[in-house]
């Protein structure tokens, strides 16, 4: 993981059973309900916001994708291990 | 059209100019038989075209994002108190956690906020910026491989619909508020909440632009016996509120603005099959018994969904020959578990009591559930990985299936069918499996019956071939004759070049179900079937006559075969069987058997035209 300050970015594989599927990201957008950064997915160029069902589903983030995740705020650094554990885990 | 129509300029409406010619007809899918001759209510998608744009001055942009904000507020209440009145009145129903998902997609960023930015930004009206919003999400969906996420579009349509309705302030929410009796309902699609709210009763009938035999829509008229035709596409294009339409639900014919002539047809075509339907209805209470009292034959209901069971007891099943599974796993992105899947198995088990309910474990390719499970694009999905070697390669999913299945036997007579059996390691490796997990079961110190009998759905040809050994190892057969035609045969039914070659009647079919109940009965065990071939009345006298005494077909045509079953003897069945296998071929078969019911009950239709 790079930090600097308030912004954190790292790379990860999912590899949860479903990839990036409706129950995964609706648990990544209730989890960053009590986060005040901004946290963006990058997949193939391809930009989310991750407090977005919808705009997770777009990525189409099959398991063994690779994603980048980028924080921007106070809490990027926790936001991003929570959001590595729900797309790691499982 | 009630006052309360929104009174907006529809520079281009949305129908291409109205034929005005009489006797336009639609062919789409029959999903629910019977006719009906009603005037159309046109339930109208919401669409971006008919509202036009509006420019905002800076002071009247923040007013327009709290409209759109307040609409959002009334759209999830509304959606809240369906989702209650919904959950009162079935609450298992499987429908509730679809609302759920679409309650959430009101406050996701990109709709919500998006839309809100987009006012601020373009200086436009709601409408517009939600319709701009909206087809952009649809369109980045519509690009995207995966089938199952690919759906999740028609989610955004039908949350968007409802917004935009309370903006219009307009029938809000797509309320069918007063339905004149004699309705028809034309719609694009219908959603849950739509068909939820629909006032029971004063809908004759449905024309649906979209879905096939298993769509919502097809599901609810079945089961309250509504004729419906979906699959039409372009129906809400073609008609408006109050023309006259025909609904077949049982050809799958619409005709718009009938003339006279063609009403009075069909009015006859009701009567007759309203009278026809209501005067076989007897015969399903009536037990299945040839005319001499000789052979007495179990007729069992096909269902898919719990809604269905209690037409098909009123139709006279004595029985659930086949429970099919699969709806559970479809369509969602996560596998159903235990529980609900017990939910499910007990009450259909409990329901049926004490007639058997023959539970099939998950038939299908691992290309219907490539969102779930995430497996390999197969060349032939047909001879792939599907059914039982899908179970053995997802130990889990099976498992969990078979322990719904054995622990929903507590609550009455419960039986275990496994498709897609070719060879014998297939049956002991199930009945391994099944052993380890009524171990599981105990050490759970869950209760769960161990009488749960285990049965082979008998639709590979190897199968048949080996039918004297499986017979040994298993508790019954049930002969799956679409899979054991099309495999036999080697015909895709679904490719037009070659189906006209899938033959019911072929000779080589009628000796493998010959040989397969033979092998049954060597051994004692109870041979049914559970193909259309049992349903239609054209096969039942030669079925008979070959010694079957279980029939599992659509609940709709049960009263039928019933009648047919006690107007014969079943000496005149294994002479006319007899007869049969001298013949050649499928088409020699089949005239003579069409010739032989006509000769015989010639008031009786048991041949359809």
């Amino acid at each position: 993981m790079e930090m600097t300050g308030s912004h954190a970015e790292k790379r990860l594989t999912v590899t949860t059973e479903l990839g990036l599927h409706a129950r995964v990201a609706t648990s990544i957008a209730r989890k960053l309900q009590n986060f005040v950064c901004e946290v963006t997915l990058v997949k193939d160029g391809m930009e989310a916001d991750a407090r977005s069902v919808l705009g997770l589903l777009l990525l189409a983030a099959t398991p063994g994708s690779e994603v980048t995740v980028r924080a921007e705020g106070p809490d990027s650094q926790e936001a991003i291990t929570e959001i590595t554990r729900l797309l790691e885990d499982e | 059209m009630n006052s309360t129509e929104p009174q907006i300029d529809r520079p281009n409406r949305r129908h291409e100019p109205s034929d005005n010619d009489t006797n336009v007809v639609l062919k789409g899918i029959g999903v629910s038989g019977g006719i009906a001759i009603g005037q159309v209510v046109l339930i109208e998608r919401v669409t971006t075209e008919i509202f036009p744009q509006c420019m905002l001055g800076p002071e009247e942009v923040s007013l327009e994002v709290d409209r759109f904000t307040d609409a959002v507020k009334e759209a999830a209440a509304q959606m809240r108190e369906i989702k209650k009145s919904m959950a009162r009145r079935s609450p298992t129903d499987d429908h509730l956690y679809i609302l759920d998902s679409h309650i959430m997609l009101l406050e996701d960023r990109m709709f919500f906020q998006g839309t809100k930015d987009a006012i601020v930004k373009d200086k436009v009206n709601a409408e517009w910026a939600l319709s701009e919003i909206v087809s952009g999400i649809i369109k980045a969906f519509e690009t995207i491989e995966d089938e199952y996420l690919r759906e999740r579009a028609r989610d955004i349509h039908f949350v968007a619909d409802r917004v935009m309705g309370i903006l219009t302030g307009g029938p809000a929410e797509r309320k069918l508020p007063q339905l004149p009796p004699n309705s028809v309902v034309v719609a694009h699609d219908m959603s849950p909440a739509d068909t939820a709210q629909l006032p029971r009763g004063r809908v004759l009938g449905f024309a649906i632009d979209m879905g096939g035999r298993t769509s919502h829509t097809a599901i609810m008229a079945r089961s309250l016996k509504i004729p419906a035709v979906t699959g039409l596409e372009k129906i809400t294009r073609r008609v408006f509120t109050g023309d006259t339409i025909i609904v077949d639900g049982t050809t799958g014919v619409i005709i718009i603005n009938p003339g006279p002539d063609v009403i009075i047809r069909y009015r006859d075509r009701a009567e007759l099959y309203r009278h026809y339907t209501q005067s076989l209805m007897p015969f399903g209470r009536l037990p299945a018994v040839t005319r001499d009292g000789a052979h007495s034959v179990r007729i069992m209901a096909n269902i898919e969904f719990l809604d269905e069971a209690p037409v098909a007891r009123e139709h006279g099943c004595e029985g659930i020959g086949l429970f099919r599974t699969e709806y559970l796993f479809m369509g969602r992105s996560d596998l159903p578990s235990e529980e609900e899947q017990l939910a499910v198995y007990r009450r259909v088990v409990e329901e049926n009591a004490p007639n058997p309910v023959t539970i099939r474990s998950l038939d299908v390719g691992g290309d219907k559930l490539s969102p779930v499970l995430n497996l390999f694009p197969e060349t032939n999905p047909a001879m792939g990985l599907r059914a039982i070697r899908l179970c053995f390669a997802r130990i889990d999913l099976f498992k969990s299936q078979l322990r719904a299945i054995l622990r929903a036997g507590v609550y009455g007579n419960c039986r275990l069918l496994i498709p897609m059996i070719s060879g014998l390691q297939e049956v002991r490796r199930t009945r391994e499996i099944l052993e380890e997990v009524k171990d599981q079961l105990r050490r759970d110190g869950l209760p769960f019956s161990e009488q749960v009998p285990l049965g082979i759905l008998v639709e590979v040809p190897s199968a048949v071939a080996i039918a004297d050994l499986l017979a040994k190892e298993v508790d019954f057969f049930s002969i799956g004759t679409n899979d054991l035609i099309q495999y036999t045969l080697a015909i895709d039914r679904l490719n037009e070049q070659v189906n006209y070659l899938y033959d019911t009647l072929h000779p080589a079919i009628l000796r493998l179900i010959r040989y397969i109940n033979e092998a049954g009965q060597v051994r004692g065990i109870q041979v049914a079937m559970c193909g259309e071939m049992a349903g239609d009345p054209l096969n039942v006298p030669i079925l008979i006559g070959m010694g079957l005494s279980e029939l599992s077909m659509n609940p709709l045509s049960i009263p039928l075969v019933k009648k047919l079953i006690r107007s014969v003897t079943i000496e005149e069945c294994q002479q006319l069987t007899r007869r049969a296998f001298k013949m050649q071929s499928a088409e020699e078969i089949h005239d003579f058997l069409e010739t032989w019911l006509m000769e015989h009950f010639p008031n009786d239709h048991f041949v359809s035209r």
